[in-house]
């Protein structure tokens, strides 16, 4: 990951040509994300844009003491995708978007079940309780509140915040990012 | 309520909290050091999960961003924290410097601590100590350090930190073009007399950061493409120089 975090460093003193290669590492990882969790590759595309164009614009702000580049383009990445979830939500409008076929999520996942080390990932997940990966993936990937996601699951809200917490530390160990 | 708000930090890391809870959890995070340790680990835990969500974007979806931050300025880095053996307080002594060099000595402090965790790689050819991160620190932490930094032809920058007083730069190479590994990028002093060399890459390597020490008259800190292993003298031209002021 060195590479990025460069590449960040790069942006953030205003080098468009590192933003440009940071962007080609980067956005398969925002757009995928972005994809899995909205579903609609339109509005896929259209939050991948902000986040990569908020990328560029607080790269400053980056501070690789608190946590690597990585981590941090995903954040980001994902708290817009989830904000824009719940501004849907509130709108009312993700049941009719929710009734739509989704056609692209297998072929997605399959193209990235070929692509990078994505296995340890799996292998991790699977070290998980079930109640622990329902939880942490219908919140990650599904971008659901934990409240959602104790009604999903129709467990106890103070039990999935729990499992959430729990299987995220298991989750730490098991990839080793414990520092 | 502490107890409670701690057990959301789990939720947190996923961003499964409503806005109300989010805030309230991340104002907890300023306040309890290590709930915020653990909150960044289960972050470094969390991103690895879009591992299995790659997708390709559109094609065009590049051109419209790099369209999009050509348009946008950047923001200024965040104020340096006033923590005690950091950088923070010393740069912030310098009121007369302008916001640029700031915002480039923070830039280069960023780059250094990300190479320094792991991978300072340099044969130097004279009989220097291996670079430390402190003595990187304390140059990036003088009161008299000044910022150069110039675009690599064929791509990637290079970076000087300097202090006069300490003698001393850090140097930090980001991205340089590929050579391949029959070559090697070699990084000189250029002073009046002549140029000496202050280190070589690895062969192949791009990116490196690294402690020069003895700085003396040197007027331009240089970095040239060689053949692996480095040469007695540079062949031009160079790929970068970024002169020393002062």
């Amino acid at each position: 990951m060195p590479a990025l975090e460069q590449l960040l460093h790069g942006t953030a003193l205003g080098d468009e040509d590192a933003f440009a290669r940071l962007y080609d590492e980067a956005a398969p990882r925002v757009y995928g994300l972005c994809l899995r969790v909205l579903r609609d590759p339109a509005q896929a595309e259209e939050v991948a844009q902000e986040v990569l164009v908020e990328v560029w614009r607080t790269a400053t702000r980056f501070d690789p003491a608190r946590g690597s580049a990585g981590a941090w383009l995903s954040t980001i990445a994902h708290r817009r995708a989830v904000d824009r979830v719940r501004s849907v939500q509130a709108s009312g409008d993700r049941e009719r978007r929710a009734a739509r076929p989704e056609p692209e999520y297998d072929a997605v996942a399959e193209a990235a079940a070929v692509r990078l080390e994505h296995r340890q990932v799996r292998r991790c997940l699977s070290t998980l309780t079930e109640l622990q990966r329902q939880a942490v993936t219908l919140a990650y990937y599904g971008g659901h509140t934990y409240r959602q996601v104790a009604s999903l699951l129709g467990a106890a809200v103070p039990t999935v915040k729990s499992r959430i917490r729990d299987g995220l530390l298991k989750l730490r160990d098991c990839l080793e990012v414990a520092r | 309520m502490s107890a409670d708000v701690h057990t959301l930090i789990g939720a947190w890391a996923v961003d499964a909290l409503d806005d109300d809870e989010r805030t309230e959890v991340e104002h907890h995070l300023t306040e309890c050091e290590s709930c915020a340790q653990e909150a960044a680990e289960l972050r470094e835990a969390v991103w690895r999960l879009s591992d299995v969500t790659i997708a390709d974007p559109p094609p065009r979806l590049r051109a419209r961003v790099l369209a999009e931050a050509s348009r946008i300025r950047q923001e200024a880095p965040e104020t340096p924290a006033p923590e005690p053996r950091t950088a923070a307080p010393r740069l912030r002594r310098h009121r007369g410097m302008p916001r640029l060099r700031l915002a480039l000595v923070a830039g280069a402090l960023a780059a250094v601590m990300a190479v320094v965790g792991g991978i300072v790689t340099w044969s130097v050819m004279r009989d220097t100590a291996p670079t430390r991160s402190d003595e990187i620190a304390a140059v990036l932490e003088s009161g008299d350090a000044e910022v150069g930094k110039t675009a690599a032809s064929g791509g990637g920058d290079v970076t000087v930190v300097y202090s006069e007083r300490l003698d001393k730069a850090v140097v930090v190479l980001a991205g340089l073009a590929a050579i391949g590994e029959e070559r090697s990028y070699q990084v000189w002093m250029v002073d009046p007399e002549g140029q000496i060399s202050a280190g070589v890459m690895n062969p192949g390597d791009r990116s490196a950061t690294m402690l020069v020490e003895g700085l003396g008259d040197a007027e331009i800190i240089g970095v040239t493409e060689e053949p692996a292993g480095g040469s007695q003298t540079p062949t031009l031209p160079m790929v970068a120089d970024v002169p020393l002021q002062g």
